[in-house]
């Protein structure tokens, strides 16, 4: 591509704080390792930093890693038995069922004590009372033992060593139920503490055990998650009242606090929902194990269905009673059908359905998918091009930085700005892998706004293969310099201005979209002036983003200012009569 | 292995011992094979199912009584919480309300009360499930009766 004609020009680097150049930008990275303390708001690392201003939201969450987890429900458990002088088995017991709320269990504790040990079952005396019989016959076995081979918990039920053993280990085995272990007495429900856990598990059941504890302190608060990323460990707890949801992980995975999936503004969950149900749904054919087993629609781990029976209960702790069949919480089921078990009776509907339907539906079909495929296409693409840009990120992190200061004199701290240039790479194809989600979902209908919609893509498009380009392509030949090049500090200005004018243009693209594309009834479609010189530039494109939608609703639109519009000079973008600075870029008329 | 076949033999002395005690159950040890049992239980009276005799088949599993046995009616039934034709039963304590301390008579007396008192709200029998979820109690009972005299009731004559 030639740089000369770029729609954005680097202009504005000269107004940019000197600090971006200067070291000072430092203190962000280094701070992990401050001392500080074990793990630290986030925004307090970047508060200081100008070039991170850009981000609007506030980071109200804390990362924290299984050392910082440990020692967190540690404290909690002795701060409960402490205050309610129990034991501390009794304190986990306690804390589990109150899902970690130390508040919560201080509350329910300190109204009704009774009641509160009746619901977890910590008995304060036994119910059953062991006259001094020497030998005693197992409630599991119903063999006879010496006193000495008999255990039980708080309730006096006896059971032999063994047959507790068996018991227990059964319970680690079936899974994170075993924290809510109670007495195998069927009408006694005398809570099985760790205390009883550590006499009587072998070493891996203890160590299972004490996984599930911790699992259970990060999964059953409200406000800790674990991070999604496969095979990271680290947790997130979230403060209530957050502005928005994107957490950033340490380990690097940007994410979304509500629903867990990739960070995915500007589309709000429920959308990302659909998108990957519609996904899942179009790749996957009738495989045995989708047919056999579905996520509990309450804690998404795997059921699987192997009873005839269409009542289905999740794995403890959750135990979420579900309708296999429509996935619908069981409880409302009664009413929600009308008071009859229905739910079956769709798929017969569907296969008996009107024969003569079915042509018309195999068109609609047809076209759907079409359609589909065209998003699906877009996305998928943006998302492998963003692997690619992520990979491209820890080589430069790792070698060509490294190669690059040597090969041009330039201080490592000199050369943050291609990192920054890759790490808003690596964030704009984030964004516009979701705009297509977005397209998908966007009326036909609304013809005005799916316009004006697919001007911004297309220019965010454009846009960004520039950055894309000028990082990958024109960084090279720096690498291979014998001496230091005189055209570097063009370079870095080039490579700075448009991270620079990228991220506004994509930051003021996310709040476009978050607003609904608001501003569209006030401008009108086809006025919107498209980029004439880049306009047809879709060899360029890496990311195969230029769709041919976006090519004819984008002809017949001349670049002139009408008389309700003005077409910025420095990014094309048509602003309203009214403004005095160009929307998009800030730039002034 | 040897702690479930020791337990079975336990169940099948007090079975042999106790003998009539309760002439609503009669438990049967296969032949051949101590983890293979049947039942005969009674149907509870003013119940439909008052008058017939109802079998069950026991498949106990080598964990008894860590892991529960699997119980499946063998005679034909009408009711919501059992699959009309595979026999299965939908049953809280045969799946994760299992404790080892009970045993195949105790699961015999539950299957009982679940005869007594079944659970539209988890039907393996929809047909059966819907009839008393709309209210059509007198409908449930003469289908439940008519399933009743057909298959669980020798025939006269
Ligand atoms: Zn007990
Ligand atoms: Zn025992
Ligand atoms: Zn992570
Ligand atoms: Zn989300
Ligand atoms: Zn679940
Ligand atoms: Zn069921
Ligand atoms: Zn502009």
């Amino acid at each position: 591509m030639d740089s000369d004609d770029d729609m954005h020009d680097a202009n504005d680097v000269e107004s940019m704080d000197e600090d971006f150049y200067s070291g000072e930008a430092d203190d962000y990275y280094n701070s992990d390792n401050a001392d500080v303390d074990d793990y630290e708001f986030v925004e307090d690392a970047d508060a200081d930093s100008d070039v991170f201003t850009a981000r609007r939201h506030q980071q109200n969450y804390i990362i924290l890693k299984e050392e910082d987890i440990r020692q967190r429900q540690e404290n909690d458990i002795t701060g409960v038995a402490g205050v309610l002088s129990i034991p501390r088995d009794a304190a986990i017991t306690l804390l589990r069922h109150y899902n970690w709320s130390v508040s919560k269990v201080h509350d329910a504790w300190f109204s009704d004590e009774d009641r509160v040990r009746k619901a977890v079952g910590l008995l304060a005396k036994p119910v059953v009372e062991h006259p001094n019989l020497r030998e005693f016959t197992c409630g599991i076995c119903f063999e006879s033992h010496q006193r000495d081979k008999i255990m039980s918990v708080a309730c006096g039920h006896p059971f032999c060593i063994t047959c507790w053993a068996g018991y227990i280990s059964t319970s680690i085995i079936d899974g994170p139920g075993c924290l809510t272990l109670r007495c195998p007495d069927p009408s006694c429900g005398a809570a099985v503490g760790q205390d009883m856990i550590n006499l009587l598990a072998r070493k891996e059941e203890k160590a299972k055990y004490s996984q599930y504890l911790l699992r259970s302190y990060i999964e059953d608060n409200r406000k800790t998650k674990w991070c999604p990323a496969p095979g990271c460990e680290y947790a997130v707890e979230f403060a209530a009242g957050s502005e928005g949801y994107d957490v950033s992980c340490l380990c690097s995975f940007n994410f979304c606090w509500n629903c867990t999936e990739e960070a995915h503004r500007p589309v709000d969950c429920g959308t990302v929902g659909r998108w990957i149900m519609k996904n899942s749904a179009e790749s996957e054919n009738m495989n045995w194990i989708l047919a056999n087993s579905k996520p509990c629609p309450k804690c998404k781990r795997p059921i699987e269905k192997n009873q005839g029976c269409m009542h289905m209960t999740c794995t403890p702790p959750c135990k979420f009673e579900f309708c296999w069949l429509c996935l619908g919480a069981w409880t409302d089921h009664g009413e929600r059908t009308g008071g009859f078990y229905a739910c079956n009776r769709y798929e017969a509907a569907k296969q008996e359905g009107a024969y003569d339907e079915a042509e018309r539906r195999r068109e609609m079909a047809k076209n759907s998918l079409e359609r589909y495929t065209h998003y699906y296409e877009r996305w998928a693409s943006n998302q492998s091009s963003r692997q690619k840009a992520l990979a491209d990120l820890h080589q430069m992190q790792t070698v060509h930085l490294d190669i690059l200061s040597d090969a041009q004199c330039q201080p490592e701290s000199q050369l943050k700005f291609i990192i920054e240039a890759w790490q808003q790479i690596v964030e704009c194809r984030r964004v516009l892998k979701w705009t297509y989600a977005y397209g998908y979902y966007l009326a036909e209908y609304e013809h005005a706004k799916k316009q004006f919609f697919e001007y911004l893509q297309g220019e965010a498009e454009s846009g960004l293969e520039r950055l894309h380009q000028c990082a990958e392509k024109e960084l090279h030949q720096f690498l291979d310099d014998e001496s230091p090049s005189s055209n570097f500090n063009d370079f870095r200005t080039k490579l700075a201005g448009l991270t620079s004018v990228t991220r506004n243009y994509f930051e003021n693209l996310v709040r476009a979209l978050e607003n609904g594309l608001s501003d569209v009834e006030s401008h009108g479609g086809c006025s919107r002036a498209a980029s004439s010189k880049n306009g047809g530039s879709s060899k360029a494109s890496r990311g195969g983003g230029r769709g041919k939608g976006i090519a004819s609703t984008r002809a017949g639109c001349s670049r002139t200012d009408d008389a309700s519009h003005w077409s910025c000079d420095q990014c094309t973008y048509a602003n309203a009569r009214s403004a005095t600075t160009c929307k998009m870029c800030q730039h002034r008329r | 292995m040897q702690t479930s076949r020791a337990r079975l033999f336990k169940e099948y002395k007090e079975v042999q011992r106790e003998k009539g005690a309760d002439p609503d159950i009669q438990l049967v040890c296969d032949d051949s094979n101590i983890f293979k049992w049947t039942a005969l239980i009674k149907g509870p009276s003013e119940t439909p199912f008052e008058g017939g005799v109802f079998q069950l088949a026991f498949a106990i599993p080598e964990q008894y009584p860590l892991q529960p046995p699997q119980v499946r009616f063998l005679t034909k039934i009408f009711h919501p919480n059992v699959h009309f034709k595979t026999g299965e039963i939908c049953l809280d304590i045969l799946k994760n309300a299992w404790s080892p301390a009970w045993t195949l008579q105790s699961v015999c007396r539950a299957i009982i009360a679940l005869m007594a008192h079944p659970e539209p709200d988890s039907p393996l029998n929809c047909d059966s499930g819907n009839l008393l979820r709309s209210g059509d109690v007198r409908g449930y009972q003469s289908m439940a009766r008519m399933y009743t005299r057909l298959a669980a009731m020798p025939k006269k004559g």
